[in-house]
């Protein structure tokens, strides 16, 4: 049976919250810090937040962006273990596909994500993903077991549609609903690939 | 022979019988809870260690998210209707090599659990247990086969003996899969069995807390 490993981005392979970063360009990155959180631990609905807080980040260039993005110190155990499996591995983050694509090239899988397409001074966001569709559309790739890896609220979703559930408290506590939703926890990254690789 | 490369450590339970509110694992005896002092105990001797979790997890996930990042917590959400073999079987699911099983209501001498892991790599399932002590003993019924191994062939509530079981059991990673009642009754199932003696202290009631202290003053300072 052909197992995919799906990772959240923000928090899980990066080893900070990526908005916030982005917000530093505009000196918001405390205020960014505490909407991200405040979402993350599921008190304010995701989609409207990120919707909010990709308005007010529109601001800074794409390129700008994606430069701040591959500054951000990544979980080495975690990278090491999607690049030894490409074609099995999955990056599934609600963040925007123009802001994140250099991670997952460097990751060298696939990427499911929020799409936007940039206009002349900001973006126009697309669509916003669903975790739990990206793991079905997983599924109809020919997986016929699915582990999903996350930290906030918005995992929950892929949580409930995988068959194996970590909620990964590498940077910081997974929130409580994403801990009540998963079938291990997991502090260390080495630790966690050691797992993932005697499935 | 296969090592034992992997431990799961069963603390899902209430501790109801103790009565003190919080998982025993959780307790402190002399400044480090029994938690701290199984994962200490094991950490050089095992490359994995799962922790069940069921009872009060938030509290246990938090203390290891600051003293034992480096161990596996698996989720029991059923265990208020399920017993610690449940546990011990959800810990080991997705584990290949051979397990050392534990209670996490135990305090156990580290060079015991040394010898009792070096000899476990000699059989398929070695059976832990201990000099009969505890309030609620389940009594372990054999003969010496060697001078470290007693061919364990019934265990027995009522008919009393020198040694009991001590929760502490090594074998394959499926050992306890579909295993519906106590851990010594899902045994029973595959007696006769080798079993060899630790330093062990259960803590099931407030007498046995007591014992425990004694023990950690007596032999582990």
């Amino acid at each position: 049976m052909k197992t995919a490993y799906c990772f959240d981005l923000d928090g899980t392979l990066t080893k900070t919250e990526v908005l916030p970063c982005i917000a530093s360009e505009l000196g918001i990155s405390d205020e960014m810090a505490t909407l991200t959180q405040v979402t993350m631990d599921g008190h304010i609905d995701f989609e409207a937040s990120f919707k909010l807080r990709c308005l007010i980040l529109s601001r800074v260039p794409i390129e700008v962006v994606q430069k701040i993005i591959l500054d951000i110190p990544l979980d080495k155990s975690i990278l090491k273990f999607i690049q030894s499996r490409r074609d099995s591995s999955f990056l599934v983050t609600g963040n925007l596909d123009v802001w994140v694509k250099p991670i997952a090239e460097l990751c060298g899988c696939r990427l499911y994500s929020s799409e936007a397409t940039q206009m002349s001074e900001s973006l126009k966001i697309e669509k916003i993903l669903r975790k739990d569709t990206a793991i079905a559309g997983i599924r109809a790739l020919g997986f016929g077991r699915v582990v999903a890896v996350g930290d906030g609220a918005n995992d929950i979703a892929m949580f409930n549609a995988s068959d194996i559930s970590i909620a990964y408290g590498g940077v910081h506590s997974p929130a409580p609903g994403t801990i009540a939703a998963c079938n291990y926890v997991f502090h260390d990254g080495e630790v966690l690939c050691k797992m993932l690789e005697a499935l | 022979m296969q090592d034992v490369r992997s431990a799961v450590i069963a603390v899902a339970g209430m501790g109801s019988r103790l009565g003190l509110g919080l998982p025993k694992c959780m307790i402190e005896i002399q400044g480090k809870t029994i938690l701290s002092r199984i994962v200490n105990t094991l950490r050089s001797k095992v490359e994995i260690i799962n922790i069940v979790v069921g009872y009060r997890e938030e509290m246990v996930i938090e203390y290891c998210s600051q003293h034992h990042r480096d161990v596996g917590i698996v989720r029991n959400p059923n265990y208020k209707t399920t017993n610690t073999a449940y546990s011990m079987a959800l810990g080991s699911r997705h584990l290949s090599d051979k397990v050392i099983y534990l209670d996490g209501d135990l305090i156990i001498s580290p060079t015991s659990v040394e010898k009792f892991i070096q000899s476990a790599s000699k059989h398929n399932v070695l059976v832990g247990l201990t000099d009969a002590k505890s309030e609620n003993a389940v009594f372990a019924h054999g003969y010496q086969d060697n001078k470290d191994i007693i061919n364990l062939t019934k265990f027995s509530r009522t008919e009393g003996s020198s040694y009991e079981w001590a929760n502490i059991v090594s074998g394959p990673a499926n050992l306890m899969e579909n295993a519906e009642r106590y851990v010594f009754e899902h045994l029973e199932g595959l007696l006769p069995l080798p079993g060899a003696v630790l330093e062990v202290a259960e803590i099931d009631t407030p007498e046995d807390l007591i014992s425990a202290k004694a023990f950690v003053s007596e032999r582990l300072v």
